[in-house]
């Protein structure tokens, strides 16, 4: 039903390009972030741990406002023409989406990294052996933040409406052209495009329960 | 068992007495409109005086063109008030109205960058501006949303034989009006807007090109028939309907936008 | 010679270590005993540097190569052989020396099993050899055989008194056990609440303590035994 509308498939292919560059930026940031809160102690640590979850639950909306206002042609990188593209909404998903990882990034390395710091220190490994070690333990489940990190950035509509625009062959992503379409009253095509998130959605849900199992099989067994 | 079955009179009973009690007319009326006859405010402007005049009550709902029509044919509506003839008429070929009545019109605008390189300003028509706009490559944004604003702009790029679909100087935002002279303001770029949303809006953008033929922007009321939804409220939408030729609303919409904007926003139909 | 003067250790306003004075010999070898909660762990972990005292002062660890077995010590998710290979940092004959550490704790036959899927006494033992591959002047053990099976036990004592002839190390470890401390310590300490109440050579404090609170914990664990 979707092969033969290049509309459709243009779209997917946008929504894909932005959700694919917008996870791996998050993940080159959100993951030293998390690996920084979760594998050491250090001052300061209680209030980056609150200030990441707040920006965790920032609301989609608040951040494509703020990218707005920096980027409008009245804002302080107005001069880079960056609203309504591929870029601006790559620039909103990484303010929503690097804290999320960073966050479950944490959470997965607290998990292990008292019981590795211990044991290293013990046989006198330290510095950034020591993290390499609890970075290489600790990959499985990291994929499991990126995924998680990838579900959020492809179902995401609120911000990059504002600052992509839902623009026909440039910034029109799954999920505004749905709510675009809906508005319309066209619900064949927006009824389409949903069950294009969702299979894409169970897919990533499927790839994450997997993880999880196999690495639940890798500590009890 | 004997007095169970008792019982169960007694209560139906009871229902039907009070069905008789609540049944007489319907009171209310359910008015499906497009976002920009909405966020013109004319509506809530309208309704109470309407609402007292007539003791009927008023729901409104809003949504895009295409989706304000779609209410007339899922049974959501009573009454429709809008403003794409082409729509408006392929909705009655299918047979759901019992009348359509145009009752108001106003002009849409061009507007764009003060400094107006296509040279918009003056022309004679929409047509010739649009032409302008092509020939000199300066950017268009189009709400691209089937609205009565878009479907209005489509004519004019038919009537000129242009399409612009897919041009690089051509963008369509698939939204509503306000978003749209958003990314139009950010953009520096032209578009068709209804004058009223154009005046609320806040941009730096000039109202370049107004009141010319091509650009002239009918309202309909449509009631729609019992024949599809047999508890359609046709008396309620007739009542709107008279209480619109009455010399209370024809008056009350000739003054409607004089005090904010110096100037009518909507004109009778004659 | 190791001294702790006027340690205190607090985690969120209660004390869980005060030691107004203590001093550990060099080659010597230190059992430490007492029941859950009494501070054995708190102590070897400051010993170890992995926990700072609130306030006070350890001296004579500096400079001094310390070996250190956690509690609950890290298997790392590649094989036995390379995680007893970790300790030895590049060494030029690290297979070897780790062969030859996990045959003296009985790993011999999962030497190529994973890390992270031993059982829990396989991984304790795994850890002991990682941590006995290399010599040091300290040793450091919270509760090294907490895991492991009866039949394995003479085997890894055996192992241990080896080590500590060899190097002439100052061995300090922990243990539930009274018995293992007889075994393996010269010198044991009994500790509670935080406190060390006794001290004294292994024979004399089992056959006759002092404190009535020693005197409660042994005749305790003689019921047991």
């Amino acid at each position: 039903m979707f092969g033969a509308d290049p509309e459709l498939r243009q779209i997917i292919g946008v929504t894909l390009r932005m959700s694919v560059l917008s996870t791996l930026i998050s993940a080159l940031i959100g993951i030293p972030w998390g690996v920084a809160m979760g594998a050491n102690q250090f001052k300061g640590k209680a209030i980056l741990s609150r200030i990441t979850n707040t920006l965790m639950g920032l609301p989609p909306v608040v951040a494509g406002l703020i990218v707005f206002l920096i980027l409008s042609r009245s804002g302080p990188l107005g001069k880079l023409s960056l609203l309504y593209s591929v870029p601006a909404m790559v620039i909103a998903q990484v303010v929503l989406i690097s804290p999320i990882i960073a966050g479950m990034t944490s959470n997965i390395v607290s998990l292990r990294a008292p019981s590795i710091n211990e044991t290293c220190a013990g046989i006198g490994i330290s510095g950034w052996k020591r993290l390499w070690l609890t970075i290489k333990e600790c990959r499985i489940p990291f994929v499991t933040a990126v995924l998680a990190g990838f579900g959020r950035s492809i179902a995401e509509v609120g911000a990059v409406q504002m600052v992509g625009g839902n623009i026909q062959f440039k910034t029109r992503v799954m999920t505004t052209a749905i709510m675009m379409q809906t508005n319309m009253g066209r619900f064949e095509l927006a009824v389409a495009l949903g069950v294009v998130l969702l299979i894409i959605s169970f897919v990533i849900n499927s790839l994450v329960h997997r993880v999880q199992e196999q690495t639940q099989r890798d500590r009890t067994a | 068992m004997k007095r169970f079955a008792l019982l169960l009179v007694c209560v139906g009973l009871l229902f039907s007495a009070a069905a008789c009690i609540m049944e007489p007319e319907n009171k209310v009326i359910q008015m499906s409109t497009t976002t920009s006859v909405n966020d013109s405010g004319l509506m809530a402007y309208l309704q109470p005086v309407f609402e007292k005049d007539s003791g009927y009550s008023l729901e409104i709902t809003s949504a895009g063109t295409g989706a304000a029509i779609e209410k007339g044919r899922t049974g959501d509506a009573d009454i429709l008030l809008v403003h794409s003839k082409s729509q408006e008429e392929a909705f009655i070929g299918e047979g759901f109205e019992e009348t359509r009545i145009p009752f108001m019109y106003n002009f849409f605008v061009i507007v764009g960058p003060a400094d107006d390189p296509a040279g918009v300003a003056g022309k004679a028509t929409a047509a010739d501006a649009f032409q302008a706009i092509v020939d000199s490559g300066s950017p268009f944004i189009s709400r691209g949303d089937e609205s009565g604003t878009n479907t209005k702009e489509k004519a004019i790029w038919t009537s000129i034989n242009v399409d612009p679909t897919g041009q690089a100087w051509y963008e369509s935002t698939g939204s509503g009006m306000g978003a749209t002279l958003t990314v139009a303001n950010e953009k520096q770029a032209y578009t068709i807007s209804d004058k009223a949303t154009f005046l609320a809006h806040e941009n730096t953008l000039s109202l370049l090109l107004e009141e010319t033929d091509d650009m002239k922007n009918t309202y309909s009321v449509i009631a729609i028939s019992t024949k599809r939804f047999a508890d359609t409220n046709v008396e309620g939408a007739q009542a709107f309907i008279d209480w619109l030729k009455t010399d209370t609303a024809r008056k009350m919409i000739a003054e409607f936008g004089v005090a904010e904007y110096g100037e009518p926003l909507f004109f009778n139909m004659d | 010679m190791i001294v702790l003067r006027d340690v205190v250790q607090q985690f969120g306003g209660r004390i869980v270590l005060e030691i107004p004075e203590l001093q550990f010999v060099p080659g010597k070898r230190y059992g430490l005993i007492g029941e859950n909660g009494s501070g054995k762990t708190t102590l070897i972990r400051m010993l170890a540097g992995t926990s700072k005292p609130t306030s006070g002062r350890i001296e004579g660890l500096e400079g001094k190569k310390v070996g250190y077995l956690p509690q609950s010590p890290y298997a790392f998710s590649f094989s036995v052989l390379q995680n007893v290979a970790l300790a030895l940092n590049g060494h030029g004959d690290a297979k070897e020396i780790a062969q030859k550490a996990l045959v003296a704790v009985g790993m011999e036959s999962l030497m190529d099993a994973r890390g992270d899927r031993l059982s829990g006494g396989e991984a304790q033992r795994m850890a002991l050899a990682r941590v006995l591959v290399r010599a040091y002047d300290v040793l450091l053990l919270d509760e090294p055989t907490s895991s492991t099976d009866v039949r394995s036990m003479d085997l890894i004592e055996t192992t241990l008194k080896e080590y500590v002839q060899k190097t002439q190390c100052t061995l300090i470890f922990s243990t539930h056990s009274p018995a293992q401390a007889l075994r393996l310590a010269d010198e044991v300490l009994y500790l509670e609440k935080g406190r060390v109440v006794e001290q004294g050579l292994a024979e004399t404090l089992f056959h006759s303590p002092q404190d009535e609170r020693t005197k409660a914990f042994l005749r305790h664990w003689s019921l047991n035994s």
